[in-house]
């Protein structure tokens, strides 16, 4: 018994010392409760410190503009649709952009109408111009030649996401800086005043990017974040696209005498850039990588030919099913789907394609047969609008509708016809002729005046029909009939609104050529108006 | 480390308990009294001269306070034992005063919200509806919840990934001694933050001294399949007919759906039989057996069930297995040891709907074709359904270890708890069945809760007349979330059902899906952790027992909170008055009656990590179909929060101020008992994403200030109306709630906010919905003004007639105003008990009044030419939509061709009264254990209950969908769940 009391006793104090000792000790190890640090995001004491950080916040930047674009295929339901070559099957509001009701009401029309979007990627660029400097002190492996250029790049693309949005929307608020954490709320800034800040931007940076990233380019030689210029063309914007895109915001501008200059720079420049640092070739694109994703293709690869775009390489696991013309135009027997959403009618193919050598779409007249490139079963009521078909490596049907098409918003054929359109504009029409004809010859077809019609109006007329027939489901169809129109200044009834015909200056001169915005922006900043058209 | 140096210490604990245990039982004769462990009592017995002192203090604290509450916050255990609910919030249905339980969905084992005495916050999505839960606490146990934070990574949020299975379906009944509501603000202070939406207190039978003590328990029955009237696809054309005739273009009738086009189709035209398998009556049964035996040293509980659950369409049920053992000793007289281990398995077999298929897929192929009504067809479909591979596994443990010693005057305890849960889901979509493609995606996750709980507790007594007991209590909690999840297209064949992985551990891709695998694949990992610290002091003065009046004040700190305000104190009151013992001694009549007054404050946590780290970066680069877009050429991106949202500096931690009044009395010798409580809730300082100015890039900025308060009555009674024990007794007890829910303040002042297709307007409660009003159609022309239009689209003939509230002569937001609630007002139940001799008869109805919902199935159904032509989520038909109900209604026909969208469910068109009553279960049974022929023949049952119960007998709504109940959890009834079948079973209950 004496035994036992003992052990009772001795238990209970080492018992009490260790009730004593839990409570302490709890107490003492929850000091690090503060320590509990996530690992699903980053902080403002974690970002910005290493040359990781750099790449991660800057390829964002990319990332966020390629989302703005393309989000709800955008990019084509605003440059394909409106007025364009194609006609929706079923979906009432494709039907309605179409018919330019741009106000109907529908979800995705409320969503491509917010340019929350763009101002996301333009303040993660401000964010990045403004902070990334900050790792140059903190990680020796980031030079300050390398954030230049990345703070250049970031430039040229927030002066891409404002040129961007200026075709679309017109006015825009123009905001410079990440005013980060605060919430203005700007006005719409005149878009002559957004365009020069676009070209002083662009200019700027180019100065500073290189042609090449991570190759022998003198201006930034060796890997670019470890990986070779084989890695990363295609991805990211160097040197001759910080030109194209000047040439397209003078183009936009009516500025064709630096649309000249820029894009003569950008073509002059190509024989350099074109099979250097063991990367596909720079060149006109044939058939074959045009419509069925053969190694140079710009829409299914990563390459130097995608000069001004965002790819989604199916191999980094960025195949998705929205944000590619395919959701839109693809049907049986490209993909498990009985209608396409929109298609190109019988009529509208044969009026757009009106040579029999075109190797795009062209019927032998002796045979009947046709091509079969852009269109397929081209006889039925909805041909399938079949020249984007990407699914992954040289794959142009599949089971599955996840599309890893890029969007492509110039290449050397789109420049080039860029170029050819300053020319004709600028008198040069034999000059103007000759780049048609560069950036058509390996599509079969030649432009030859025929006699006494040798003008620069007619040049105009070719070369946008050229561009047309080539850049058919790239986005930019809407954007050609307003240059075109800009140009020729025609004085014929271009739309009616309700029961009043309008000229195309006088439904410019109302913004009908720009898009309403959605009510969601009004209501968060009510500083923002619409334009008298869409009142 | 919180969680590693805890359970070290606990590691010793056991270890020297083991010893000094094994040491004690050498000197077994020592027969100490045991005074720290007695017996728990059943509730079924009214006996209430014992005293009830158990394991767990956190218990004991609740179920002290209970005492004088039982009437109004507990289940009847007695007569919900008989009836075969599955999980918890099916328990507590209508039978808890001031709480609202909504079974959205009669698929067995699916996630079912409780709402106590209303919401705090929105409730737009999924994700803000596991924000409203209330802490469920198993044992003392705060059990751990699913975290949302996998939302981020979904395009449709009808289902968590994963399993998705309610883990409250781990409670089983037959082993529950209590099941209880803590709304007190002094109590739930005491539980500290867990509880910021209340708790609901679970004790299970546990361990006890005494005789041997063997129950068993089985039951066996079946899930009856609905009545239907099915259609066919005349139906369908005849129901499309009008809108042609009225509105249709050449186009339009070209472009008419082509399934309906074909009258000699048989899959469409035919016989619509599809009914016969997608309904069935399906067997439900369970069995568990439960042993309690002992002495006063040292006794155990072991409790095991197999369970059954099956639901009556689309074959599926859940399969569960639970195990529990408890066990006390009491190795000194100064010390008691108790632990108990819960144990459950949940089996899911889930529906093979075609829009869960597909938003787990996330993808959608061509719907042009939906599933024909045809039984043959059908047929066709479901043998292909079986090549899937569909396994939803989810495994819990819970337990508890405490120790509490007597030192003295003081009273030490140290608890330790953890909970535990897992769930794996491995899902394999042939490519049949998804236009060609087929679909794999595995799932593990896990959630964890580690607790360690000390109390020490001290009581000074002045004189025989005055007391004070004081408290002193501390806890660490540490949880834990993860999961791993890949999703992969279209395999090589349909034979291949599983990701292959590189096996080879020298290789860099180790155990990496990429490598080996002919899938297209996509992998997202996930995890969180987050801490709560907490200390708190109370006291409590008791005059005689007259008065008492409690205070408490606690310190809790949560790595959730941003670094500057994660630490904050609050406080606690309550004062408790006896009427009875200072003015009524005498009365014969009244035997009970208290007076209750409590206020408390509580903190409320964030379930995300995210508000802790302020202005942050994070990879959210996608839209809003695509919205996990894996960075860009190859890497990872990170960049602000711009589609999530804002988060600055200076957002503290939400809290709760409740204040809470009850009048408690028992009269007629305790015939009548009954409780009136009136709350106040204030949720204050909760944050919500104002919409900023898109420029900013931003869609809205996360800021404090939404303050939402919530006030109610509470009225519970019992009564003992008929009470002759030889011959008929009849028992009764009605609970009915009411509340009022209002939004108080909005950040920074606003005085409204619009989230989505939603707002949230200051003065109008939460759950309103924002609507435009229907006032019927325009037939002609001359009935519409001049000029009249709906966001700038001219309306035309065949337009609805939207009232236009500010006289613009333009129907645009401002038109729409705030009307209707998610949630009801009035919540309860009635619940009858009824004995003659050994027969005893049990019937409960419960009700929810005043709650409205959208009916978008049928707003879709009238929208065929939009929802058909988007080919999205939205558009999927399934084939339980091949039948119309009774009570359908019928809408006007208006142009669905219109660019005004005509049947957009945001107007008062399909706005519907979905309150109910129904007859939730019937009970009829004998207790063969009191009958003379048991009783002669000596047997050893002390109870051999025979009963059959029916559940779900009937409802009474003027809803005209399927089930009032099938809404969404945002008010939006779609149709796609799957009807609360009709339930009879056959069972006993044993105890020997």
């Amino acid at each position: 018994m004496k035994y036992s009391n003992d052990i009772n006793k001795i238990s209970k104090i080492i018992t009490l010392v260790l009730i004593v000792g839990v409570i302490t000790f709890g107490n003492l190890s929850c000091k690090k409760i503060d320590d509990e640090k996530s690992t699903r995001l980053a902080t403002e004491s974690t970002n910005w410190k290493t040359f990781e950080d750099s790449r991660a916040n800057l390829l964002s930047i990319y990332g966020l503009l390629r989302s703005a674009t393309v989000a709800d295929n955008a990019h084509w339901l605003m440059g394909d649709l409106r007025k364009g070559d194609f006609t929706a099957t079923t979906r009432s509001d494709l039907k309605a952009i179409i018919n330019g009701d741009l106000k109907a009401e529908s979800p995705v029309v409320n969503r491509i109408t917010n340019w929350r979007a763009f101002y996301a990627a333009i303040n993660a660029a401000s964010l990045f111009i403004e902070r990334s400097s900050e790792i140059v002190k903190l990680d020796p492996r980031y030079t300050p030649l390398n954030n230049n250029v990345d703070i250049a790049q970031a430039r040229m693309l927030r002066a891409f996401a404002y040129f961007y949005m200026v075709r679309i929307w017109g006015d825009v608020p123009l905001v410079t800086s990440s005013h980060d954490g605060q919430f203005i709320t700007p006005p719409r800034t005149n878009q002559a005043t957004v365009l020069s800040y676009c070209t002083n931007e662009l200019l700027a940076a180019a100065k500073v990017v290189p042609f090449r990233y991570g190759g022998t380019d003198p201006i930034l030689p060796g890997l670019y974040y470890g990986v070779p210029w084989n890695g990363w063309n295609g991805i990211i914007f160097g040197r001759l696209s910080a030109y194209i895109l000047l040439a397209h915001v003078a183009a936009w501008q009516g500025d064709y005498l630096n649309v000249e200059n820029y894009a003569k720079f950008v073509m002059d420049n190509v024989p350099t850039q074109s099979g250097v640092d063991e990367a596909f070739n720079l060149e006109y694109i044939d058939m074959g990588n045009l419509t069925e994703n053969v190694p140079n293709s710009p829409f299914a690869f990563k390459r130097a030919t995608l000069m001004v775009g965002f790819p989604f390489e199916q191999t980094t696991g960025l195949s998705t099913a929205n944000g590619h013309i395919e959701q839109l135009t693809l049907a049986k027997p490209y993909v498990p789907k009985e209608i396409p959403e929109m298609f190109v009618t019988k009529d509208s193919i044969l009026k757009i394609f009106t040579s029999p050598l075109d190797l795009r779409f062209s019927i032998d007249p002796s045979t009947g047969n046709y091509r079969t490139n852009y269109f397929y079963n081209f006889q039925s009521q909805r041909p399938i609008f079949n020249k984007i078909k990407c699914f992954g490596s040289s794959i142009t049907r599949s089971d599955y509708m996840l599309f890893s098409s890029s969007l492509v918003f110039s290449r050397l054929e789109e420049i080039t016809l860029l170029r050819a359109e300053a020319l004709a504009v600028l008198n040069k029409t034999s000059d103007a002729i000759a780049y048609l004809n560069q950036a058509s010859a390996l599509r079969g077809i030649s432009y030859a005046p025929a006699p006494g019609q040798n003008t620069p109006e007619n040049a105009i007329d070719a070369i946008f029909a050229e561009r047309r027939r080539e850049l058919m489901g790239e986005g930019w169809r809407w954007y050609d009939i307003v240059r075109y129109n800009r140009i020729k200044k025609s004085n014929g009834i271009f739309i009616t609104k309700g029961n009043t015909p309008l000229t195309f200056a006088q439904f410019e001169a109302q913004g009908g050529i720009y898009w309403p915005v959605s009510r969601d922006v009004i209501s968060a900043n009510p500083s923002i108006t619409q334009y008298p058209y869409w009142q | 480390m919180v969680k590693l140096s805890s359970t070290v210490s606990i590691v010793f604990f056991l270890l020297l308990f083991g010893l000094s245990n094994a040491q004690a039982n050498n000197n077994y004769t020592n027969t100490l009294t045991f005074k720290h462990l007695v017996l728990q009592q059943d509730t079924s017995k009214k006996d209430s001269t014992k005293k009830s002192v158990t394991i767990d203090t956190i218990g004991q604290m609740v179920r002290a306070s209970q005492k004088f509450k039982t009437v109004r916050d507990t289940i009847n255990v007695r007569t919900s034992a008989p009836v075969p609910n599955l999980s918890l919030q099916q328990i507590i249905k209508g039978n808890l005063a001031g709480v609202y339980v909504q079974e959205s969905n009669g698929e067995p084992g699916t996630e079912q919200s409780i709402i106590v005495q209303g919401a705090s916050n929105i409730m737009f999505s999924k994700k803000d509806n596991y924000a409203l839960q209330p802490a469920i606490y198993l044992n003392g146990v705060p059990l751990v919840a699913e975290n949302p934070f996998a939302f981020d990574v979904q395009r449709y949020d009808y289902n968590r990934i994963g399993p998705a299975t309610n883990l409250l379906s781990q409670i089983d009944i037959d082993n529950i001694q209590s099941i209880a509501v803590v709304k007190d603000p002094f109590e739930l202070a005491k539980l500290g933050p867990n509880a910021a939406n209340g708790a609901i207190y679970i004790t299970t039978k546990n361990a006890r001294d005494g005789k041997r003590d063997i129950s068993l328990n089985s039951y066996f029955g079946f899930v009856t399949a609905p009545s239907t009237s099915t259609v066919n696809g005349v139906y369908e054309n005849n129901f499309r007919k009008p809108f042609y005739q009225k509105y249709a273009t050449e186009e339009n009738y070209a472009n008419s759906a082509s399934y309906l086009k074909d009258s000699t189709n048989t899959a469409y035209f035919g016989p619509s039989n599809w009914n016969k398998q997608y309904y069935s009556s399906s067997p439900t049964f369970s069995a568990d057996l439960g042993i309690t035996g002992g002495n006063d040293r040292a006794n155990f509980r072991f409790y095991g069930a197999g369970t059954k659950n099956a639901g009556n369409a689309d074959k599926t049920s859940i399969d569960r297995y639970n195990l529990f053992f408890g066990i006390n000793m009491a190795p000194f007289s100064w010390l008691t040891v108790s632990s108990s281990v819960n144990a459950v398995r949940l089996d899911r077999t889930r529906n093979k709907s075609l829009r869960d298929r597909f938003a787990e897929s996330r993808y959608i192929p061509d719907l042009t074709s939906p599933l024909a009504p045809n039984a043959d067809n059908y047929s066709a479909f479901l043998n292909e359904t079986d090549k899937d591979v569909d396994i939803n596994k989810t495994s819990i443990v819970n337990g508890n270890i405490s120790l509490r010693a007597t030192v003295g005057p003081v009273i030490l305890s140290s608890s330790l708890m953890v909970d535990y849960n897992e769930g794996i889901r491995d899902y394999f979509i042939p490519s049949t069945l998804q236009a060609g493609v087929s679909y794999i995606s595995n799932y593990f996750g896990f959630s964890q809760r580690v607790l360690v709980n000390n109390t020490a507790e001290y009581t000074y007594k002045f004189n025989d007349n005055n007391k004070i007991d004081f408290g002193l209590g501390q806890s660490i909690q540490g949880d834990t979330y993860k999961y791993n999840y890949t999703r992969a297209y279209n395999g090589p064949n349909d034979f291949v059902k599983i990701l292959k992985v590189e096996g080879d551990p020298t290789k860099d891709n180790y155990l990496n899906t990429y490598s080996n695998s002919e899938f297209y694949i996509f992998r997202y990992i996930d995890k969180e952790r987050n801490n709560l610290f907490s200390v708190n002091a109370s006291a409590k003065y008791s005059y005689k027992d007259v008065l008492t009046v409690s205070a408490l004040v606690r310190r809790d700190g949560s790595s959730n909170g941003q670094p500057d305000s994660r630490w904050v104190t609050t406080p606690a009151f309550n004062a408790t008055y006896n009427l009875k013992s200072q003015f009524l001694k005498d009365s014969k009549t009244i035997n009970e009656l208290s007076l209750s007054a409590g206020w408390g404050r509580t903190l409320r946590l964030f379930q995300d990590d995210k508000f802790a780290a302020g202005p942050q970066y994070k990879s959210e680069s996608g839209w809003f179909e695509e919205p996990t877009i894996p960075g860009y050429g190859g890497i990872l991106g990170i960049n602000r929060p711009y589609s999530s949202g804002f988060i600055g500096y200076g957002i503290s931690l939400p809290y709760a101020d409740r204040t809470n009044i009850s009048l408690s009395g028992s009269f007629l010798n305790g015939r009548i008992t009954g409780g009136l409580s009136v709350y106040n809730r204030n949720d204050k300082n909760q944050v919500i994403g104002i919409p900023v100015p898109v420029e900013t890039g931003y869609s809205q900025n996360y800021q404090s200030g939404l303050d939402v308060n919530n006030k109610g009555i509470e009225l519970s009674a019992n009564a003992l109306v008929i009470n002759r024990p030889k011959a008929l007794s009849w028992s009764t007890s009605i609970n009915a709630s009411y509340n009022k829910n209002k939004v108080v303040a909005l950040p920074g002042g606003l005085q409204e906010l619009t989230v989505g297709t939603d707002r949230i307007t200051v003065g109008q409660s939460l759950g309103s919905y924002w609507l435009y009003t229907n006032q019927g159609i325009y037939n002609n022309q001359s009935e519409i003004p001049a000029g009249r239009n709906f966001n700038g689209i001219a309306i035309k003939v065949g337009d609805p007639n939207w009232k236009d509230y500010n006289g613009d002569n333009r129907i645009d937001e401002k038109d729409k105003v705030s009307t209707g609630d998610r949630a009801p007002k009035v919540v309860g139940g009635w619940g009858n008990s009824l004995t003659y001799k050994n027969f005893d008869l049990n019937f409960n109805l419960i009700f929810a009044l005043g709650q409205k919902a959208i009916n978008q199935y049928q707003a879709s159904r009238y929208d065929f030419v939009n929802s058909e032509a988007g080919n999205d989520i939205n558009s999927v038909k399934e084939i339980q939509s091949w039948q119309i109900f009774d009570n359908q209604k019928n809408y006007p026909i208006y142009n669905p061709w219109s660019s005004v969208d005509a049947y957009r469910a945001d107007q008062d068109l399909f706005l519907e009264d979905a309150s109910y009553l129904k007859l939730r279960s019937l009970t009829l049974g004998y207790d063969f254990g009191k009958s003379n022929i048991f009783k002669k023949s000596g047997t050893p049952f002390r109870k051999a209950f025979l009963y059959v119960t029916a559940m779900n007998v009937f409802t009474i709504t003027k809803f005209s969908g399927q089930d009032p109940e099938l809404v969404n959890y945002n008010g939006i009834y779609d149709g796609a769940n799957l009807p609360i079948p009709r339930t009879f079973v056959l069972g006993f209950k044993l105890d020997l």
